[in-house]
């Protein structure tokens, strides 16, 4: 545990100080970007001294890191609004769509996956692969907009993009889906053809037990270590705020946040961010081990 | 086998389910209400004071009114005030009788207040700005001495040095003294007294017409193609600028909707590091000129009406009223021109420009074209912040911008006088002239375009045309040369 906790630790101090020192390397400053070029020189030193920005970078990343520790994150720069506010606003937007997306990609690959391996080498198996790959192969910059043309503008079925209704959710969801379950489709292919040549399973079959029982309750099980281990990745990349995804639907989350963010050079922002997407990655890999050790007894944590 | 059949089935009923159980958006049921304007940037601040972003000043335009405003020509007139020059350094401003009030918010259980505006508020409004350290815009005041209110309605600009165009810089919006004496946070709460107020401004800005309560709202929606298709949706009403050219065609095509376009005057150009050992010589930098056939770009990838540019100042601006000889294409003379410079063929150029899709087309073409002329030209496409930081800082060779929505001639001194290099003036390319600085101070602006486009510090290209495609049943809505938002003051929908 004490191992654990000292390999967090080594992570977002290793996330944070990375973060700080590439946002100040970075051409431009918040000063800049603020004041734009007419601004006096005098104005702008003025501003930077006001925003601690003419200190020396050690010292700008201690005393970041001293109010971090008091859990003070600061405020933006450009709106002066509490960046704890910010993401309080902006991360159960990303939650959300993350969990719907997951959800959709866990949905469709998985047993798209176990359907491919069983009929591994007929044509289904050849349509399911031909279906993942091209999707796996669709950036969400392409996905996203196709779905708009077919979904909304064509079929009129769901707005375009912006989170007026709760509708507006399917088509960012379906667009994040759709490439976690190419990858998941085949990752179940390849995993569940492993295991359905085993002993263990000969024996199952060989006890009377049905086909779908000897998939679902034997299979499948054993081969969900690979699965989770994506589905954890995935997931964390997800909590991370889907940059792209969310600035072409309007989505309101932690990706747009930090896209904004950089974009403004507002380096309290874009530090908050980035620390909430480490977060978010150390604690999906916690419940990542955990579900191994459920998914498979034998594995025991301390190893 | 039989389950992963009937998972598979189920899931897909439920999500043939639950996009049936979607209802089709009712564009005219949205637009009765309010009329929804797509925007590409969302304004940063809507305090005038602050604000330097186009979409803050196309909005405060709208939520402020300002003593003069430009014409199109470029001409000062009076809008909240008219002006008379006592004398070289003192200008009296009257204001009108029957100018606009300020509309303050209306709180929770209280009605909202309104008053004229008055010669209080715009000393107020000016004095705040030149004691401000962190505005943008109070270095363009530190000529002013004071400013005298003389009565309710009259005040005197004391200047420290003469200055012609004086009235001309006055287009700041006028606030309220008693919420500048407050601190009040007009960046988010603005209070003016122009056509349109601010409901509120999360994550949408929502505005009220104060003629007719007319509601608009503004949404960004950043990424073009889905600007394109929220409008064939009808989930907007009205977009305007910023889509590629092809966008715009099969906007055109759509019968549902309607397209207008018109000339532009944001200047367009090719900016050039002065300090170059390469592009300091004149003729690298007029074979440059004549390595780009711009009239067959502005053909094949530019909007109709975009046009030939010689000068930032359109040649309809009062004070440019002369038509520059344009650089014909001739790659062969460019190819010429660099050999007599000295240079060895392929000369290698890295240009640099923003991630924009349309800025990055234009930059290949360029490539394409100057390959023939014998000019070997590395894009560099960077995002907007770290671009702009390299331009002002000096790190390039070659970049592409544009001027947007300036209109007066003082933009030839901050963009070419030996003293405006940044951080002190928009002089990017670090261009010295000793012949050129005599005649910017005596504001000689013919001979200075004349001089500008003989010299060429930077390499004219085009006025880009302006285009705005709304619903069929929009009203009172044209885009304009500068791209600002004025007609939201008179926009309407008839309803079907």
């Amino acid at each position: 545990m004490i191992k654990r906790l000292l390999s967090f630790c080594t992570v977002v101090f290793g996330v944070l100080s990375l973060t700080f020192l590439l946002i100040h390397l970075v051409p431009g400053d918040p000063v800049e970007v603020m004041l734009g070029e007419s601004a006096s020189l005098a104005d702008r030193e003025a501003l930077r001294a006001d925003l601690g920005l003419n200190q020396p970078i050690a010292k700008q990343f201690g005393s970041y890191l001293s109010r971090l520790a008091h859990a003070d994150f600061g405020v933006s720069i450009h709106t002066k609004t509490p960046i704890i506010a910010l993401i309080k606003t902006r991360y159960p937007a990303t939650l959300k769509l993350a969990c719907l997306a997951l959800l959709i990609g866990v949905g469709i690959g998985v047993p798209l996956g176990v359907y491919a391996a069983l009929k591994a080498g007929h044509w289904q198996d050849l349509l399911v692969t031909i279906i993942s790959v091209r999707l796996s192969a669709m950036p969400a910059f392409w996905l996203g907009p196709m779905l708009m043309l077919i979904f909304a503008v064509w079929l009129g079925y769901l707005p375009v993009s912006g989170m007026d209704s709760p509708s507006s959710i399917v088509l960012p969801a379906l667009t994040l889906g759709f490439g976690l379950s190419a990858i998941l489709t085949r990752m179940t292919r390849t995993s569940l053809l492993e295991v359905l040549n085993d002993d263990f399973i000969r024996t199952a079959r060989a006890k009377g037990l049905s086909e779908p029982q000897v998939i679902l309750h034997h299979a499948l099980r054993a081969a969900l270590l690979p699965i989770i281990t994506i589905v954890g990745l995935q997931m964390g990349s997800l909590l991370a705020g889907t940059v792209i995804t969310e600035t072409i639907f309007s989505w309101d989350g932690v990706g747009r946040l930090l896209v904004e963010s950089i974009e403004k050079r507002d380096y309290p922002v874009t530090q908050a961010c980035v620390l909430l997407v480490a977060l978010s990655y150390v604690v999906v890999n916690l419940v990542t081990d955990l579900l191994y050790r459920w998914a498979d007894p034998r594995i025991k944590l301390a190893h | 086998m039989f389950l992963i059949y009937r998972l598979l089935s189920a899931l897909l009923l439920c999500l043939l389910l639950s996009l049936s159980a979607c209802k089709p958006g009712d564009p005219s049921a949205s637009a009765s209400h309010a009329l929804v304007f797509a925007i590409s940037q969302a304004p940063l601040n809507l305090d005038p004071r602050y604000a330097t972003d186009a979409a803050s000043e196309r909005l405060n335009r709208l939520l402020y009114q300002s003593l003069v405003v430009l014409a199109d020509d470029g001409k000062p007139l009076a809008s909240l005030a008219a002006w008379q020059q006592l004398s070289p350094l003192i200008y009296r401003f009257t204001l009108i009788k029957n100018r606009p009030a300020f509309h303050y918010h209306q709180t929770a259980g209280q009605k909202s207040k309104i008053r004229l505006v008055n010669a209080y508020d715009v000393k107020a409004t000016y004095d705040s700005l030149i004691t401000l350290s962190d505005s943008p815009h109070s270095a363009e005041f530190s000529n002013v001495k004071n400013i005298i209110v003389q009565d309710e309605v009259s005040l005197l600009f004391h200047l420290k040095k003469e200055d012609g165009h004086f009235p001309a810089k006055l287009l700041l919006g006028i606030l309220p003294v008693e919420l500048i004496k407050k601190r009040h946070d007009f960046a988010h709460f603005p209070v003016g007294s122009g056509p349109l107020v601010l409901l509120d401004s999360h994550n949408k800005w929502r505005l009220q017409r104060i003629s007719d309560g007319q509601r608009i709202t503004l949404i960004e929606v950043k990424d073009p193609t889905v600007r394109m298709l929220k409008l064939l949706h009808a989930e907007v009403d009205l977009i305007q600028g910023d889509l590629p050219p092809e966008s715009v065609r099969y906007l055109q095509s759509k019968p549902t909707l309607q397209v207008k376009t018109s000339e532009g005057v944001n200047f367009s150009y090719l900016g050039l590091n002065m300090q170059d050992a390469q592009l300091k010589q004149l003729k690298v930098r007029q074979a440059l000129a004549h390595a780009i056939d711009r009239e067959a770009i502005i053909k094949k990838a530019m909007l109709s009406h975009t046009r030939l540019g010689g000068a930032i100042l359109p040649p309809e601006h009062y004070l440019q009223q002369q038509v520059l000889p344009a650089y014909r294409y001739d790659p062969a003379l460019a190819r010429r021109l660099l050999l007599e410079a000295g240079v060895s063929l392929p000369m290698k150029l890295v240009y640099k420009t923003s991630t924009d899709a349309q800025r990055v087309r234009l930059a290949t073409i360029l490539q394409a074209q100057m390959r023939t002329a014998g000019i070997d030209l590395e894009i560099r496409s960077l995002d907007w912040a770290t671009f702009f930081a390299e331009i002002k800082h000096g790190n390039f060779q070659l970049y592409g911008l544009t001027w947007v929505g300036v209109k007066t001639p003082a933009i030839y001194s901050q963009a070419f006088a030996s003293s405006s290099v940044p951080p002190h003036g928009f002089n990017r390319g670090r261009y010295q002239d000793a012949v050129l600085d005599p005649l910017l101070i005596k504001e000689d602006w013919l001979a200075v375009t004349q001089r500008i486009h003989q010299q060429l510090p930077y390499i004219p290209l085009w006025y880009e045309g302006q285009f705005a495609a709304m619903g069929k049943s929009i009203q009172n809505y044209s885009p304009k040369a500068d791209g600002n938002w004025d007609d939201l003051a008179t926009i309407s929908a008839y309803a079907h």
